[in-house]
């Protein structure tokens, strides 16, 4: 406990210096120290700075959980809606000035559960939003539910005896609603997310980043950063990203490759 | 009195041209210069196969609502007509086949099942159709021409509008349509030896310049949008609203605009929030389950006080219901559904031109008052046509209602500021050095979650202070009452509102003190303006189509004592006899 | 019993009453009347007095339609029968529904004859059968001021009545028809001229060749054989009244003016009776077939055919008497062998 919290405020700080936080507004996240949220938050500043986005033509939308406090943490115009319902908030503010560069954040419960049905709906109209998913397959705000991407057995206080449904992959789905952009990244790694986010609010259409996470407070057991760091790997040498079947096979058979897995080519 | 005032009825099967040929009729009457309110009924049955029955008020004065009984009916189909029967009235005149094109069973002809005082009129349509043309297709417009010759109706409309229909479809379309019509006008005016009692003369022209158009609610609704500027509309099909959806579909990419149809009535919302979020005007419209739908949403948007327009066309409820018959049961749902104090802006048109005017209308509400505005319109409303005196939006009506934030607040902008009027300033994405983040969770005046106690309480003030405030820019109570002590005060609203001042006036020819009072801002309401009315009156009497009264429940309170409830859910319109009863057994007692 | 369905045809007095009469007997049976005319059942006799304004035209009718419904009688009227199949038992509609009965009445009447020599003229002459003719002949009187009846039919007696009554001056042409359904006998014909001549009255004979509308419109020029010309207002044409059975004619029956049927006034076929001004009805006495007159006897057949129809065994042997009275004539009408 001590050595990561001595590690985490080394990295905290190191942070700081490097004026990542740029997009911060003055209020103070509300995530618990060590949440992988820091890591996306980093990572999305990041890739606005160096593309230079106007933080006035910049609209961060969200659902509700603590992905959904996200609006608040960025100087950024922001819209905190209400459960599983960023996705078609989004398409309309982005409709309505398609000048401004829209995210769309949520977490997975929000994302999978409630907000399930507009997932395939903006990805098949192609609605150049960014959506990020932050995946750390549990309902953390509520102190700790199963969410529908927790794996089979999963126990918490509300599933003592472990879960007995099938998680459901965000990225297959993405893939499978024919999304033009589907991108798998972790929070440990905030370079590779804004590398990876800067190539997607470029692309001009719908682009998704499934964002792998933890939840420090309510799982010890799965995924955890020491799991997370052990699990994850770039995809394979010479992947094609625009090569659809493979796409959705790298999802079928790898959870923990990283990286953009499909990015359809634009005619 | 208005010297014509007739019901003409057209009935038969899917397939018979029964609604082409009511659509043609109210189309020339029209173009002949009379008053008129149509309403057709539709095969409820998926595949659209079932009668057919097209109803049309016509007179010289304005048509306030539908009458229960029908003085020509023209019979497409017999048996389907028989259902029609019970509503004629007394000497109604029948127009039927006399030349079926094998013998009928007895009992199978219309001629069999009317009262003796009917009067049946045989003309052969489908034999006079086929001899003119070659083809029986036409065997429903020679039906029009045999209308138009017996009671001697200017024929050049008729012409005009056969032409405007069918010359787009071919020459050959056109001549079968315009000799079909011409052979039943003549068999009219030739072989059939009568003369009807009722009379139909034709209107003075009136003012020149006043343009006359026949506009469906829906359609009024779709144009009011557009010419307010409407930019995006987020639907999904649900009857009936659905009509709306699709005249947009079509118009709105033609005035720049884009339509989109959503996966369901949330992310329709949802982005019409979204959108006005993002600073450009945008509508969806929808019927009570989709209503129940959005709850959520509509609530967000009352306490981040984001605008948004939302049309509820009301048909027979709850749930499901009865998605093809009208009712006014969604009041209490629009102003109060969802959780929480979150009532908000709700307003009703009654008729035709005022469903164009107010939908023009809410787009400015909405963005002044940052918060959903409802309109409430019926089945009968959204389906019923009238010829309406166009009177088109002006640009003071349809200017940005936005309330900007003062410059000089750049970089120091708080979106939620309290003020007197309730209402905060509020800048659009794109604004440089006004940025925020509004949110549907309890905020302070910079937008971020607040939960303590002061601050809840100032900021529902602050809502609800903005939200009463709009009473200065919503349409006020209309009185029709000539007397200054009335025993009968008729407060109605929507479609019904019509029935209740025809139901006014005849209690006022008869001599009875009675009175009407138009209420079209249903939420916030009128408090004085309506209780001054009620103060004059002995019985104030509230017709609806609901059962629960929902108006009375609203404003029942602002009158002394009890309001009369005068409830009806039988999926019609409110018919003006019964509200007449009801005002005449009020004053005897 | 209570399945059986009953028509009558025609809602003049005998048709009339036949309806009533057969409700009264068969109550739970159906029965339809038809008719071609619109309207409730009238008193024919009482038009002259209806356009000369003496009675309301409420008090023409005998029946309106409610009374029918009272009795769950279906009135049909305006409704024409165009064919009837005796053997099938179907009557056919003029707008083709096929009605199928177990009794049926026939009791059209008659309509005003024209005679042949006439017949061009036609549609210059009023006849008078109909409230509706009635109304014709109130409207066009209005104004005109001198009327020519020809024939001379007991119906034109009385309109030459009601004609005296509005102040006009009246022509009255007697034929071989005269007095019809009475025979004209010399006395009675001098009489008659006398008492109409006092009252003002030109009582003309001979024949007519030509009736000519004058302009400007609204008069007559009738051009004689044996006498001037006479110009008037209108001309009323009253040769009596000839059975309208012409519907039948392919039908089967068995006919000569009107409809043959026997003492009992079945027409030969099981359930099909006829009677009233349309029927000839067989005198087993005398051998031969007898028309019957005047509004009584009307409704004495109709109550007559139903009993029958229903099963009863009634004859009508008897002759029965009804007076005519005209300008303090009285006048005994009763059973003649021709028309």
């Amino acid at each position: 406990m001590k050595t990561s919290g001595r590690a985490l405020a080394a990295k905290v700080s190191s942070i700081k210096d490097s004026g990542a936080f740029a997009i911060r507004s003055r209020n103070l996240p509300t995530w618990c120290p060590g949440c992988g949220y820091f890591g996306i938050h980093q990572g999305l500043n990041n890739a606005i700075q160096r593309l230079g986005l106007p933080h006035h033509e910049t609209v961060i939308v969200s659902g509700i959980g603590c992905a959904g406090r996200y609006p608040f943490f960025a100087d950024t115009y922001g819209l905190h809606a209400v459960h599983g319902r960023a996705l078609p908030v989004a398409t309309g503010v982005k409709l309505a000035n398609p000048g401004l560069t829209v995210f769309a954040v949520g977490g997975d419960g929000d994302g999978l559960g409630i907000g399930g049905g507009h997932l395939p709906h903006i990805a098949r109209r192609d609605i150049d939003v960014n959506y990020l998913l932050f995946d750390n397959s549990i309902y953390g705000l509520t102190k700790g539910q199963p969410s529908p991407s927790s794996p089979t057995g999963f126990k918490t206080k509300a599933s003592p005896t472990g879960t007995t449904d099938a998680p459901l992959d965000a990225t297959l789905m993405a893939l499978s609603y024919g999304a033009s952009f589907v991108a798998r990244l972790f929070a440990g790694d905030p370079e590779g997310i804004a590398a990876a986010l800067m190539e997607g609010i470029h692309h001009k259409g719908f682009s998704f980043f499934h964002l792998y996470t933890t939840c420090v407070t309510f799982d010890k057991n799965f995924k955890t950063w020491d799991h997370l760091k052990e699990w994850i790997h770039p995809l394979p040498e010479g992947y094609d990203p625009t090569n659809l079947k493979q796409a959705m096979n790298q999802a079928l058979e790898d959870h923990f490759s990283m990286g953009i897995l499909y990015k359809r080519k634009k005619e | 009195m208005a010297k014509v005032d007739l019901t003409i009825e057209i009935c038969g099967m899917s397939g018979d041209g029964t609604i082409a040929a009511g659509a043609l009729l109210n189309n020339a009457l029209s173009r002949a210069g009379f008053s008129l309110m149509a309403f057709d009924s539709y095969p409820a049955e998926i595949r659209g196969f079932g009668r057919c029955v097209t109803r049309c008020r016509v007179g010289d004065e304005e048509m306030l609502a539908l009458t229960s009984e029908t003085h020509v009916l023209i019979s497409l189909d017999d048996e389907q007509s028989f259902s029609r029967i019970p509503f004629l009235a007394k000497n109604a005149i029948v127009f039927f086949d006399n030349r079926p094109s094998s013998y009928i069973e007895e009992g199978k002809s219309i001629a069999a099942r009317v009262e003796p005082d009917v009067i049946l009129l045989g003309i052969p349509f489908k034999d006079l159709a086929a001899e003119a043309t070659g083809t029986t297709r036409g065997r429903n417009i020679t039906a029009l021409g045999a209308l138009a010759g017996v009671f001697d109706l200017p024929v050049e409309p008729f012409h005009k509008v056969i032409r405007n229909k069918f010359e787009p479809k071919g020459e050959n379309v056109l001549l079968v349509n315009m000799k079909s019509f011409d052979a039943g006008l003549r068999y009219a005016r030739e072989e059939l030896d009568y003369s009807p009692g009722i009379p139909f003369p034709v209107p003075e022209k009136g003012d020149e310049e006043t343009e006359r158009v026949l506009l469906s609610g829906n359609v009024a609704i779709a144009r009011g949008a557009l010419d307010a500027g409407l930019g995006l509309y987020f639907g999904y099909p649900i009857t009936p609203a659905t009509p709306i959806m699709e005249y947009l579909a079509k118009a709105l990419p033609e005035n720049g605009g884009r339509l989109f149809q959503m996966e369901d009535e949330i992310s329709s919302i949802g982005a019409v929030l979204g959108s006005f979020y993002g600073g450009r005007r945008a509508m969806t419209a929808t019927s009570g389950p989709g209503l129940a739908l959005m709850t959520e949403l509509i609530g967000l948007g009352v306490m981040a006080e984001i605008p948004a327009v939302i049309i509820d066309a009301q048909r027979g409820g709850p749930s499901t219901g009865l998605p093809t018959k009208t009712e006014q049961s969604d009041l209490q749902a629009a102003v109060f559904g969802g959780p929480g104090d979150s009532a908000r802006i709700v307003i009703a048109p009654t008729n035709v031109i005022e469903c164009y005017q107010y939908t023009v209308k809410s787009f400015q509400i909405a963005e002044k008052y940052q918060t959903p505005v409802i309109v409430l319109t019926d089945f009968f409303l959204d389906n019923r046509v009238e010829n309406v005196v166009m009177r088109h939006a002006t640009a003071e009506q349809i200017a940005d209602g936005n309330i900007y934030p003062d410059p000089a607040l750049k970089g120091k902008y708080h979106r939620f500021e309290v003020s007197e009027s309730g209402i905060s300033p509020r800048s659009i994405p794109g604004m440089e050095g006004f940025l925020f983040a509004t949110t549907g969770l309890e905020h302070s005046e910079k937008g971020i979650p607040d939960y303590t106690p002061n601050n809840h309480m100032e900021m529902s003030g602050k809502r609800h202070r903005k939200i009463s405030g709009a009473l200065a820019d919503l349409p006020a109570p209309e009185e029709f009452a000539w007397d200054e002590a009335l025993d009968v005060g008729v407060i109605a609203w929507g479609s019904t509102f019509g029935s209740a001042l025809e139901a006014v006036r005849k209690a006022q020819s008869k001599g009875m003190r009675a009175g009407a009072l138009k209420i079209t801002s249903i939420f916030p309401y009128h408090v004085d303006a309506i209780r001054g009315f009620m103060e004059r009156c002995t019985d104030i009497l509230i017709p609806e189509l609901n059962y629960e009264g929902q108006l009375a429940n609203l404003i029942g309170h602002l009158f002394r004592k009890d309001v009369v409830r005068l409830n009806r859910v039988t999926g019609e319109p409110f018919p003006v006899s019964i509200i007449l009863e009801k005002i005449e057994f009020l004053v005897k007692s | 019993m209570s399945w059986q369905h009953y028509i009558v045809i025609g809602n003049g007095p005998a048709g009339n009453q036949a309806a009533f009469t057969l409700r009264e007997k068969a109550p739970e049976a159906r029965i339809t009347i038809i008719s071609g005319n619109v309207g409730g059942s009238f008193r024919p006799h009482l038009l002259p007095d209806f356009i000369a304004g003496k009675i309301p035209e409420e008090s023409l009718f005998v029946v309106t339609p409610d009374r029918y419904k009272e009795k769950e009688i279906t009135f049909r009227h305006g409704q024409r029968v165009v064919k009837l199949d005796p053997n099938e038992k179907t009557v056919i509609l003029d707008h083709k529904e096929v009605i199928s009965f177990d009794g049926l009445i026939i009791a059209v009447g008659g309509k005003p004859r024209i005679p042949e020599h006439l017949h061009s003229f036609e549609g210059l002459m009023l006849t008078l059968k109909t409230v509706e003719d009635a109304h014709v002949w109130i409207s066009r009187l209005a104004g005109v001021d001198s009327i020519l009846l020809i024939g001379g039919d007991l119906t034109s007696l009385a309109v030459t009545k009601a004609l005296l009554h509005l102040q006009k001056k009246v022509y009255l042409m007697l034929t071989e028809h005269a007095f019809w359904p009475l025979r004209p006998d010399e006395a009675l014909f001098a009489e008659v001229s006398d008492r109409l001549a006092c009252r003002g009255v030109e009582v003309l004979g001979g024949e007519i060749r030509k009736i000519v509308p004058s302009p400007p419109g609204d008069s007559f020029t009738v051009q004689f054989n044996h006498r001037p010309d006479l110009q008037v207002g209108l001309v009323g044409a009253f040769y009596g009244l000839s059975p309208e059975i012409d519907f039948l004619r392919r039908s089967g029956f068995r006919m000569d003016r009107g409809i043959l049927v026997d003492e009992y006034l079945n027409t030969g076929f099981e359930g099909v009776y006829a009677t009233g001004d349309c029927a000839q009805i067989y005198h087993p006495g005398l051998r031969n077939y007898w028309v019957s007159i005047g509004h009584a006897n009307a409704v004495t057949l109709g109550k007559v055919a139903a009993n029958n129809l229903l099963g009863g065994k009634s004859q009508v042997t008897v002759p029965t008497e009804s007076v005519f009275e005209l300008e303090e004539i009285n006048v005994n009408t009763s059973w003649w062998m021709e028309f």
